[in-house]
């Protein structure tokens, strides 16, 4: 590594340690950052309406001290993390928070975040939970009520320009995240797993011009690299809900497995899928966040007719995913309460089984505290495959 | 003549195993303690009296179990899994599913006889489940805990135990006692409890025969006569089932040698 590419990455990582860092900077020049936790959230409308959005993350080595005093334990411990943060302070530049229906913590929690916290915005995305032709019918209203919500808080119209321009940039965002992934299909990959999580988080806490020149600097500086940074090793791919901090990726990549691929949200979740351009803005997002972002919140119906064809129907991204990049194995990593996952499991693990691609299952509470013990599974499942 | 050690430190015990060219000249089980390196030394200095030999004529040595990352001396780590299948496979080559009952988890692991590892499951985060809940009802009844077994075995009414949990356990254990529930009665009763946990488990994973039963928890006879009735087959014990893991992880040594030579 050059001298330049250690740089990028020290960018990288001030902006992935000290979270919030560049939102502060630019709240100090009159920017509106709106906070969002999931990868059900049309960035593209808060885009357009001249506002920033910003991935709200919690954080795994934090005990959760005052959000418990707001919601019950039920919660799942990803999203109380989220909320302890929150109502401790961490995320006072926010102007606004957006709330979808990805899980039922989400929608029940909602009234929580709006009196718990002292921002001025405050919007529930109502996404349906099934995915037929009335459901995108009612999501393009819903949507567009999203983004009255919007104009109204900003005091300026949201034109379709606004919105077909905020598409564009989104989309090269993620066309160079595409990029970013492309680089993991070597052997080993030249990326670390670890490295990329990092950037993606980072990206995820800037205003979305920004984050495109992050991406770029980082590919560029990646794709001079002589050497990867790992060995050749077991090619993991991670299977879950939001992993927004790195230590699972990183212990798994200490204990000699490449992590080449993903399904996160904040990975492939968030950033692969891309929208349509051409026709109508609102009806391009609705069809993007419903229909392209594959979430286990989603009901998809059996259209096949079978088990076999249902779980090829709705996990086939699993399995694109795992022969692009050519995974060896995959974790399986759930939160603990988490209803969308937790509900999935024996169905995904029938469908790896299809795969015949060996799966560990790990169940997790959002907490560092319990890497010992994730260390002696994933150590044994990297000797067994390895 | 070459010799290898095996250490596998566990939660609560720890064990070692060394091996010779004509196979075992020694092993050792003390409790883990408070200093996982100590204790890593001790069953080092204890394995080479017995076999009368010196540091120096170890050629190799694996450590495994929760705390193999302090055993400071090792060429290398292994999981306890790999060491577990490597180990029931080279005394029980017909075993096809092993579950091994610990302090702190439950383990079910799934082995080609060869000691090749197919698949694996460890039970939750929480001690129950595992072997830990026989300590502590030892401790509630005081007895000790390589007494239950038997004791188990001369109950005539078993009560139904509720809870697979290793605290709540204690609490029911008390309030059956000032039921003047017998104290024989109220352990068939939580080995049962403790089988049924142990089966559902290996259901999870999937069970072919045959099973066997590893780890110090193989020790309770009335742990294992629970978990045959529920499955309604037989389980193979082999002779020292808690020195399976350290055995293994003696053996992967062993097998490493030869591929260097």
């Amino acid at each position: 590594m050059g001298d330049k590419q250690s740089t990028i990455s020290d960018i990288v990582k001030n902006y992935y340690h000290n979270y919030g860092l560049r939102a502060k900077e630019l709240k100090g020049e009159g920017k509106q950052f709106i906070g969002y936790a999931c990868s059900l959230v049309p960035l593209e409308i808060i885009t357009a309406s001249g506002c920033i959005p910003f991935r709200v993350r919690g954080s795994v080595h934090e005990p959760i001290t005052r959000g418990d005093t707001l919601l019950e334990t039920i919660v799942c411990p990803y999203y109380r993390s989220i909320f302890d943060l929150s109502v401790k302070g961490k995320y006072d530049f926010l102007s606004g928070m957006v709330i979808p229906h990805g899980c039922d913590s989400m929608v029940r929690s909602f009234s929580a975040w709006s009196y718990g916290l002292p921002f001025s915005y405050f919007h529930f995305v109502n996404i349906p939970s099934v995915c037929d032709e009335s459901s995108f019918e009612f999501f393009d209203s819903e949507l567009g009520a999203f983004k009255k919500s919007l104009e109204k808080f900003t005091g300026k119209a949201i034109t379709e320009e606004h919105l077909r321009q905020a598409i564009r940039v989104h989309n090269e965002n993620r066309d160079k995240v595409r990029a970013l992934y492309e680089l993991r299909k070597t052997d080993p990959p030249l990326i670390s797993g670890t490295e990329l999580t990092m950037t993606l988080t980072a990206g995820s806490s800037l205003p979305i011009e920004e984050s495109n020149d992050l991406f770029d600097q980082v590919l560029t500086g990646v794709k001079g690299r002589k050497n990867s940074p790992l060995k050749k090793g077991p090619r993991i791919f991670i299977d879950g809900a939001c992993l927004d901090n790195i230590e699972l990726i990183k212990l798994v990549e200490e204990l000699g497995g490449n992590v080449v691929a993903d399904t996160i949200c904040n990975g492939a979740r968030d950033h692969l899928p891309k929208t349509d351009v051409g026709g109508d803005s609102i009806e391009a997002l609705s069809r993007r966040y419903l229909g392209k972002v594959n979430c286990p919140k989603t009901y998809r119906a059996n259209k096949a007719g079978t088990f076999e064809g249902d779980i090829a129907n709705r996990f086939g991204d699993i399995g694109t995913y795992a022969r692009e990049f050519k995974a060896d194995g995959a974790i399986l990593y759930v939160y603990k309460y988490c209803d969308p996952f937790g509900f999935e499991v024996p169905a995904r693990k029938a469908y790896y089984q299809s795969l015949n691609l060996p799966l560990l299952h790990l169940e997790d509470i959002y907490s560092a505290g319990t890497m010992g013990q994730l260390r002696t599974r994933v150590q044994a499942f990297l000797e067994m495959i390895g | 003549m070459s010799f290898v050690l095996g250490i596998d430190i566990g939660s609560a015990q720890s064990k070692g195993v060394i091996l010779g060219d004509q196979g075992s000249l020694g092993s050792f089980e003390c409790a883990s303690g408070g200093d996982f390196k100590l204790t890593a030394e001790k069953i080092r200095e204890e394995l080479l009296s017995q076999a009368e030999r010196s540091v120096d004529d170890i050629s190799r040595t694996v450590a495994t179990g929760y705390g193999s990352k302090l055993v400071i001396f090792a060429d290398e780590i292994k999981s306890d899994i790999v060491c577990l299948a490597k180990g029931v496979s080279s005394l029980l080559p017909s075993v096809r599913t092993a579950i091994d009952i610990g302090d702190l988890y439950t383990k079910v692991l799934r082995t080609d006889g060869h000691g090749n590892v197919h698949s694996f499951i460890l039970s939750g985060k929480c001690a129950g489940g595992s072997g830990r809940i026989l300590q502590v009802i030892a401790r509630v009844l005081q007895v000790k805990v390589d007494e239950i077994g038997e004791l188990s075995l001369k109950s005539k009414k078993r009560v139904e135990f509720n809870t697979g949990c290793a605290v709540f356990a204690e609490t029911e254990a008390i309030s059956r006692l000032s039921q003047e529930v017998a104290k024989e009665d109220l352990l068939a009763g939580l080995h049962r409890a403790l089988a049924a946990q142990i089966n559902s488990l290996a259901e999870r994973l999937g069970v072919e025969q045959d099973v066997a039963m590893v780890g110090g928890g193989a020790r309770d006879i009335g742990l294992i006569r629970a978990v045959k009735e529920i499955r309604g087959h037989d389980i193979l014990v082999p002779p020292n089932p808690h020195m399976i893991a350290a055995l293994g992880a003696a053996l992967i040594a062993r097998e490493s040698l030869t591929i260097q030579d």
